[in-house]
Parts: structure tokens; C-alpha cells; sequence
């Protein structure tokens, strides 16, 4: 396939073949360990014309993909814009070792300020005795809740609510301490901001 | 400088990756899993992430100690190693060792070296003795090698997992993970077999829960439901066994329904676990053609019972009877607690044989004495729990003891205590003055796994590298290198060449060790620094390491059928005054006796007094409320707990885990006396009466 005008060869999906071929490019749902969530749409790419999210679509099949074309910038940079709208709360400083890569993906689209009305998300949950959850800063990738569940099959925490409601609770909504989490910490270790922190 | 370090879990068997993110101070911040490692495949459990800030504690022992006017006063690590080499030289003939289960292979290999050529005696073992000396013992007598046949991917390729007498949730939850993920994604079944509910049940086909001390009667019902529907395996059994007819009129003994009678499991239930086991349906994703394959994964309810090594022989006896060995998803495992129980047992530290689990013959000798130039010791050494009660008898009087707390870990403490106490000469090792080593007379200060330099070998035979993370905490060295020092000193008096102990480094141990164990042959550092952890047998360098065993063989041959039946339940059945069956296990947020884990305070804020688990029935007879402080007196000791009401617990049983919190321990309770054959306590079953603890008539009661 041609990727940004290079020959390459397609492996996995458009983002793995992305990424190997040295291109950056945002994937904030996607944790290498994890199965694909293709939740926050910050991967798109034009394959063939489409704007499609590249870690949800087979690299072989695409004959042209195209990362960095004004039209799939400027609607990337639009979903980031988003993204960067669900953060309420000044970015905590501290935070696993995932928890920059959402900044450095707002960073490298020139993303300083949100540019809408942020969303209500003042929920937070300090019960856990290693690590805390604060909604502010919570994109809701799902990348907790796949390790969660997928990872190590507790299922402790799960998404609850739609739209601007929604957000990460652990069993019926009540604290994580009261929940069947282990404090295993996967969650932590695959949050992409602060919104899952170890405690100091 | 802010660095990462790939390293190996300090806490239990499964040998899971860590990855250490150290700072700038040299403190470790946080800690990583390691997607890349095969055993751990990304995960972790709570003490592994969050559970390593012990090696920085406070109380960490940073300088030898001597006891001076009945005190341990500061040493320098010439005049404590002196001290030691005078005081042991005097007492060779009466000297005892146990190693560390939680220290590395080239430690475990360097201090019985020591052992058997300075002190010249075979008394080293190491706490195998406490937890899987049972399963052991079966295995080398039934299949000829002790160690756990397959691997933890085996556990996902499985039709059917068999977990009993272990809480893979509490004590290994990355396997515990590995078994979800089996059952949710593949359909595995898994059947629990265990006399209290655990978590695990909640994925469970089916949960047998028997009676405390019943398991030969479960496994014999179970053995004669696959005879009785012809589901065992016979071209298994012939081509690859023995001693069948002798198994088969002892099984024929007892119906399905007399066996479950004794145990107190439903007959059909015993029958449902059969065909389970015998001829599972397929997972999803089995290979066609390849027949599916189920696995037996077992822990301390099994061992820890005066008839421990009949369990575990009436259990391998499934395994033969289905033929459920030597294919890939299936097989037998005994669940190793510690992060290097594998490792300190294939490196020699255990009484009756060499590195390699070698026999005492003369051929193995001959090399040993040839490579490390002195005589060796015949006569097998003293076993851990006998070394301790032949204090008793003046045939133990000087001992040394690694990374071990027998004041916590002995059944019957104050007994225990009190034969520790009679010792002339005791030399402790460790990272803390623990209760042990309070009573020493030197104490050395070790290395902790985060400033060490070695190899772990884990429940499934992977031999992994650790790597020093942080600096050395001050004076303390790692073990291999205080024990050479040592031997050092003593060598030219025992008639050895002190070069015997001049190694520079613990890869150099490390050489020495697979030269002289054929397993690990094909294996040194450099190997294991390119190649990640791999899987012994390894015997030759460009052998990729051996994902199951028995195969095509057993290292003796044919596998053996041991008819066992079932005795007495336990030494100490209930009666009036005490009528409560006792049984000990672990927590998720506390390792073992808690010597590590209660100086991790995440984990103390979790849980900080030990729970007692008691059924509400019980409960509501004693008076007892959910949170009310209990005490549980046996006729050996007592202790206090919190009373934690649950139906997961069968009338007439409580469960405490063995951890000590607030200086009250399950071993106060329980009960000194052996197995037979491989000398393991009986944790798992005394008779105690709990009450709720009285208020003092001064003061007012405590409440949290």
C-alpha cells in the first residue's frame, strides 16, 4: 500500500502499519496490550478517500492512506477539540505512566485552550487506597475498562450514563472501595490522562 | 538519574515482569507491568504494583548486629562474619540451615555450598517444607520429577481447570486472571473444589466443597465415577503407567456414594466433576484432532494436612486415570506461593539431594567433590520443621537462617518460640529484625530484591533475571555475597580452597550452578538478558526450553498408580470445648506472616487486624456481630481478630488467614504435628472455640 506517499507493507490495521512505518499519530483508546475500543476517534486517517479510524480498520484491503491531509487534520484536530472540552479540571501534574499522552496529542495539534463550554464532570473517587479517580480529567476512552475487563477479567469498573451523563463508575455506582476492584492498578496503568492517578 | 528497571515480582510464584520507574532520589515511584514477559503477559496484582515501597522502609537493617549484654548491639562486617565463623566452626555436628524462598537461585545455590562443604551436613532446607514438600514428594515418587508439568498458557488452552485447596484471587491473581480469561472467552470449565467458597466460584461449573480433611475420600469418589462410566483413559494407562490393578481394588473399596458420604459432597456432584475432568467438552478454539485437555491446579489445602502426601498421591491419580498429562492443556500444578520456592529447591536446598534435585549416589558425588574439591556429606540432612523440634533433643544447636521467620511461619508459635530460644548460637539474615530475628545472636543485613543482581525461577520453571533498581540500603549486601564471605573465612579450617567462594559475580554463581545441574545447562545470564525468562529443562544452549513435561516419558519411566485410602480427617477432630474447625490461608493484601507486607502501608490501610471468617449461624450462637472483635483460643494458644460473617465459610469451620496484624497470628492456634512422609504441619485443621472478645470492666471498649 502507499502511506503517505511511500510503499509499505500493510500489517494488522492502518495504525499498526502507521505507527511501525515511524508516522506520528494520535491513538489515545488504543493500549498495545489492549483489543481495539475505537472510542475517541482520534486516529482518523483517510484511506482511500474515506475518513476512517485507523486502529479499527484492516491495513490490508487500503490501497492509499493518507495521515496528515489538511481535510483528516482539521477534523482530527476537531475531535481533540472535544476531547480537550470533557477536561474540566486543570491537567493534574502527576499521573500513571500513560497519563501524558493526551496532552502531548492536544499539544501537537496546537490545542491550548478548550475552545467550548466544558462539560459538568466534578465526579471523584478517592476511596481506593492506591490510587484515585477524578472525572475532570477523564476523556472516557475506555481504556480502564478494557483493562478492566479484557485484561485481567475483574470487570470491577464499567462506563454508566450516555452522552454528557456518562462516566466511569465501579459496580452500580457506588465507590470503588465498596466494588469488586483488587486495586490491581491496570486501569492506572493504561489511563491516557491524570483521571486514573496512584496515590502519592 | 529518573531510570526503568526490568525486573522479576518479589511477592509469589507466578513470577510476574516488573517494570521499576525509579527517580531521581533512587526511590522506585512506580511500578510497571511488563506485556512482554510470557508468565505475567501484562498483568499485575496489588502488591506487585503497589506493594515494593517495603524495601525503602525505615526499618530496613542497614549494619550487622551482635548481641552484647543481652542486647543486639552495631557491628562492622568483620567483627559479626568472625563472630559467625568462630561460633559455627564450634558447632559443626549440630548445625542447621534454613535458605530463602524469596531469595535468588545463585543465593540458594552459594548457602547450601556452604552447607554441605563448610558445615559439612546436609541440614538446609527451606520453606517448600511448609507449603508443597507433599506435592513434591508425590510427584518424584509417581512421575519421577517434582515440579509442575505445564505452563500458565496451558491454563487457557484447557478444556476444564480444576482448582482445589488454593484461592488463586488471594494468593495468585494473575493466574486467577488467566483462569477468568479462560472461562470468559473460551468456555474452559472450571470446577473449585474447596471447603470454603472463594471468589473464583463465582466462574465456577461447579463447586464441590467438602469437609475439611476429606480429600482422599473426594478424589477416590472421583477416581471410581470415571471407572464406573469407563471414561478413563486406557491406552494411557497401559502404554504409560503402572501399578493399575493395585489402584483399581482400591478404588473399588467405596461406591460413588459411600466416598461422598464421607466427604460430604452430593454423589452427583462427584460424578459431574468426573466427566468434567475425564473428557471435558471442547473449549472454544480447540484444535481439531488434538483431544481436549484439563488441568489440576492445587495449594496448600491439599499439603498442609497429617496426611498431605495421600492427598496429593489420590490427586496425580486423576491425572494418570484420564490421562490428562503430557499434552499441550493439561496437567498438574502445584501452585508455588513464593517468588523463588522453584528455584531455591532446583538449586539444592533441601536435605536429601544435591543442585538438580541429583540423588545421593556415588556417581553424583564423585562430580560434586570433583568440581568443589572436598568431601561431601552422605547422610541426609535434618528436614525444616524436624530441625526445629530436634532443638528439642540437642541435635540441632546452632542454626542459620536466610530471608525466613519461623517465629511467624512454625505451627504451635509459643512452642516454637520456645525451642528458638534454646538454640546456643542462632544467626539471622534478612531485611528487618523481625520475630526471628529479634532472638538472634548476629544478624545480618541483606539485600532486598530491588538492589540484587540474579535469577527467580517461577511456578512454571521459567528462570527469569532480577536487576538491582536502587542503591545498596546501608551496609547490606546481597545474600550470595555475605555467605561466600563467610565461607571464605571458614574454608582453609574445613580443609576447602577459599577460591571454592571467590566468585566476582552472581552470573559467575550462576555459571557454576547450570554447569553442575543439567536442567539449567543450556542457561546463564547472558542467555536470559537476550532471551527473556525460559523454561527448564533447558539443557544444552540452543535448546529453547521446555514448555511441558512428560511428553513422550516420565523421568522414571512409566508413571506409578499409588493406591491411597482415606485416614483419619486430622489429628484434632472438634469436641465441646473446642468445636470449631480451624482453617488458615491467605488475603489478597497481605503476604504470608505480613514480615514484608506490614511495612507497605497501602496494603496496612486495607487490612490492619486479621479477619476471622465465621458463618452467621455460628456467628449468632457465640453472639457475635459482623465487625465485633473475637478471640480464638485452641489448646495451644489464642488470639484476637475481627469477626467477618459469611456464608462462604461451612458451619462448624471458621478461616483465618496466617498473617500477623497486631501482634495476633493463626499459628498461635495451630497444631505441631506432621505428615509422615514429608514432615509438613498440619496448618489446615485444628479444633478452637471463638468468643466474642469481653470488654474490660475499666475503660471503654475499643472501636475503629
Amino acid at each position: 500500500m502507499r502511506l503517505d506517499g511511500r510503499e509499505v507493507e500493510p500489517f494488522g490495521s492502518l495504525l499498526d502499519t502507521i505507527l511501525a512505518a515511524g508516522i506520528p499519530l494520535p491513538h489515545l483508546c488504543k493500549d498495545d496490550a489492549l483489543p481495539v475500543i475505537g472510542a475517541c476517534r482520534t486516529c482518523l486517517v483517510e484511506a482511500d478517500g474515506r475518513v476512517v479510524a485507523a486502529c479499527s480498520t484492516p491495513a490490508t484491503g487500503v490501497s492509499e492512506c493518507l495521515t496528515h491531509t489538511g481535510r483528516v487534520t482539521r477534523i482530527r484536530r476537531g475531535v481533540l477539540e472535544l476531547t480537550r472540552a470533557m477536561q474540566s479540571g486543570p491537567p493534574s501534574q502527576t499521573g500513571g505512566p500513560c497519563s501524558a499522552e493526551t496532552a502531548a496529542a492536544l499539544a501537537a495539534h496546537g490545542i491550548e485552550q478548550a475552545r467550548y463550554l466544558p462539560r459538568n464532570a466534578a465526579y471523584s473517587d478517592s476511596s481506593n487506597t492506591f490510587f484515585s479517580f477524578h472525572q475532570d480529567a477523564c476523556i472516557l476512552c475506555g481504556r480502564c475498562t478494557a483493562a478492566c475487563q479484557d485484561l485481567q477479567h475483574i470487570g470491577a469498573i464499567g462506563i454508566a450514563g450516555r452522552g454528557l451523563g456518562a462516566r466511569i463508575t465501579a459496580g452500580t455506582g457506588g465507590p470503588l472501595s465498596a466494588s469488586i476492584c483488587t486495586s490491581c492498578g491496570s486501569c492506572v496503568a493504561a489511563c491516557p490522562t491524570t483521571a486514573l492517578s496512584p496515590k502519592e | 538519574m529518573a531510570r526503568t528497571v526490568s525486573t522479576t515480582c518479589p511477592y509469589c510464584g507466578v513470577g510476574c515482569g516488573l517494570i521499576l520507574n525509579v527517580d531521581d532520589a533512587g526511590r522506585i515511584r512506580w511500578v510497571d507491568d511488563d506485556p512482554a514477559n510470557p508468565s505475567s503477559v501484562g498483568m499485575l496484582c496489588v502488591k506487585g504494583r503497589f506493594g515494593t515501597s517495603f524495601v525503602h522502609h525505615p526499618d530496613r537493617l542497614t549494619t550487622p548486629l551482635i548481641r552484647k549484654d543481652g542486647g543486639l548491639k552495631e557491628a562492622g562486617w568483620d567483627e559479626a562474619l568472625n563472630l559467625v565463623a568462630e561460633r559455627l566452626s564450634a558447632h559443626r555436628g549440630y548445625f542447621g540451615s534454613f535458605a530463602s524462598a524469596k531469595a535468588t537461585n545463585e543465593d540458594a545455590f552459594i548457602q547450601q555450598k556452604f552447607v554441605r562443604l563448610i558445615m559439612g551436613t546436609n541440614n538446609i532446607d527451606h520453606c517448600t517444607r511448609l507449603c508443597h514438600s507433599p506435592s513434591v514428594e508425590a510427584m518424584l515418587q509417581q512421575l519421577g520429577s517434582g515440579a509442575t508439568s505445564n505452563s500458565y498458557v496451558d491454563f487457557e488452552e484447557a478444556s476444564c481447570v480444576v482448582v482445589i485447596g488454593c484461592d488463586p484471587g488471594s494468593n495468585h491473581p494473575v493466574i486467577a486472571s488467566r483462569i477468568r480469561r479462560a472461562v470468559d472467552t473460551r468456555g474452559t470449565k472450571l470446577v473449585v473444589i474447596n471447603p470454603r467458597r472463594i471468589e473464583l466460584c463465582d466462574r465456577a461449573s461447579l463447586f464441590l466443597q467438602p469437609r475439611a480433611g476429606t480429600d482422599v475420600a473426594l478424589f477416590n469418589g472421583v477416581a471410581r465415577a470415571i471407572l464406573d462410566e469407563g471414561i478413563e483413559d486406557r491406552e494411557f494407562i497401559a502404554a504409560r503407567t503402572e501399578g493399575f490393578r493395585d489402584f483399581l481394588a482400591a478404588i473399588q473399596e467405596a461406591t460413588v456414594d459411600e466416598c461422598a458420604a464421607r466427604c460430604g459432597v452430593p454423589a452427583e456432584d462427584l460424578r459431574t466433576a468426573a466427566r468434567l475432568f475425564a473428557r471435558p467438552p471442547a473449549r472454544a478454539g480447540q484444535p481439531a484432532g488434538l483431544r481436549p485437555g484439563s488441568c489440576l491446579l492445587w495449594g496448600m489445602g491439599i499439603t498442609q494436612h497429617t496426611q498431605g502426601t495421600d492427598n496429593a498421591h489420590a490427586l496425580l491419580n486423576l491425572a494418570l486415570l484420564a490421562g490428562q498429562l503430557g499434552r499441550p492443556g493439561c496437567g498438574v500444578s502445584p501452585l508455588r506461593g513464593q517468588n523463588n520456592v522453584q528455584g531455591c529447591g532446583d538449586a539444592g536446598c533441601i536435605p536429601d539431594s544435591l543442585p538438580g534435585y541429583q540423588p545421593y549416589d556415588a556417581p553424583v558425588f564423585a562430580r560434586f567433590e570433583d568440581h568443589w574439591g572436598g568431601p561431601l556429606p552422605r547422610q541426609p540432612g535434618i528436614k525444616a520443621t524436624d530441625m526445629v523440634e530436634r532443638i528439642a533433643t540437642g541435635d540441632i544447636r546452632a542454626m542459620y537462617i536466610v530471608g525466613e521467620n519461623p517465629l511467624l511461619s512454625e505451627p504451635n508459635l509459643r512452642h516454637a518460640t520456645g525451642l528458638i530460644r534454646a538454640l546456643d548460637f542462632l544467626v539471622v539474615q534478612d531485611l528487618f529484625l523481625h520475630e526471628t530475628a529479634e532472638l538472634a545472636d548476629v544478624v545480618l543485613p541483606a539485600a532486598s530484591f530491588a538492589e540484587k543482581d540474579g535469577t527467580f525461577t517461577n511456578s512454571e520453571r521459567r528462570v527469569q533475571r532480577v536487576r538491582p533498581a536502587i542503591a545498596a540500603v546501608g551496609a547490606s549486601r546481597p545474600d550470595w555475597e555475605i555467605i561466600c564471605d563467610l565461607a571464605r573465612r571458614m574454608a582453609p579450617a574445613a580443609g576447602v580452597d577459599p577460591r571454592q567462594f571467590g566468585h566476582a559475580t552472581s552470573a559467575e554463581v550462576f555459571a557454576e550452578l547450570a554447569r553442575l545441574t543439567p536442567q539449567l545447562r543450556g542457561l546463564s545470564h547472558a542467555r536470559l538478558d537476550t532471551a527473556g525468562g525460559i523454561q527448564w529443562p533447558c539443557p544444552e544452549a540452543g535448546h529453547p526450553g521446555t514448555r511441558f513435561l512428560y511428553a513422550e516419558s516420565f523421568p522414571r519411566g512409566l508413571a506409578r498408580f499409588t493406591p491411597v485410602r482415606q485416614a483419619a480427617e486430622a489429628d484434632e477432630t472438634p469436641n465441646p470445648d473446642y468445636p470449631i474447625v480451624l482453617n488458615t490461608g491467605r488475603i489478597l493484601y497481605h503476604w504470608h506472616g505480613g514480615t514484608i507486607t506490614r511495612r507497605v502501608a497501602g496494603l496496612m490501610a486495607r487490612v490492619d487486624t486479621v479477619p476471622v471468617a465465621i458463618h452467621p449461624a455460628d456467628a449468632s450462637v457465640a453472639g457475635i456481630a459482623e465487625g465485633d472483635e473475637v478471640v480464638v483460643l485452641s489448646r495451644r494458644g489464642k488470639m484476637s481478630g475481627r469477626a467477618v460473617l459469611t456464608g462462604g465459610v461451612q458451619p462448624g469451620n471458621i478461616f483465618v488467614p496466617f498473617v500477623k496484624l497486631q501482634d495476633q497470628a493463626a499459628n498461635f492456634l495451630t497444631n505441631n504435628v506432621y505428615d509422615e512422609q514429608s514432615r509438613i504441619p498440619e496448618y489446615k485443621v485444628c479444633a478452637v472455640r471463638v468468643e466474642k472478645k469481653r470488654e474490660r470492666a475499666s475503660g471503654p471498649a475499643r472501636r475503629d
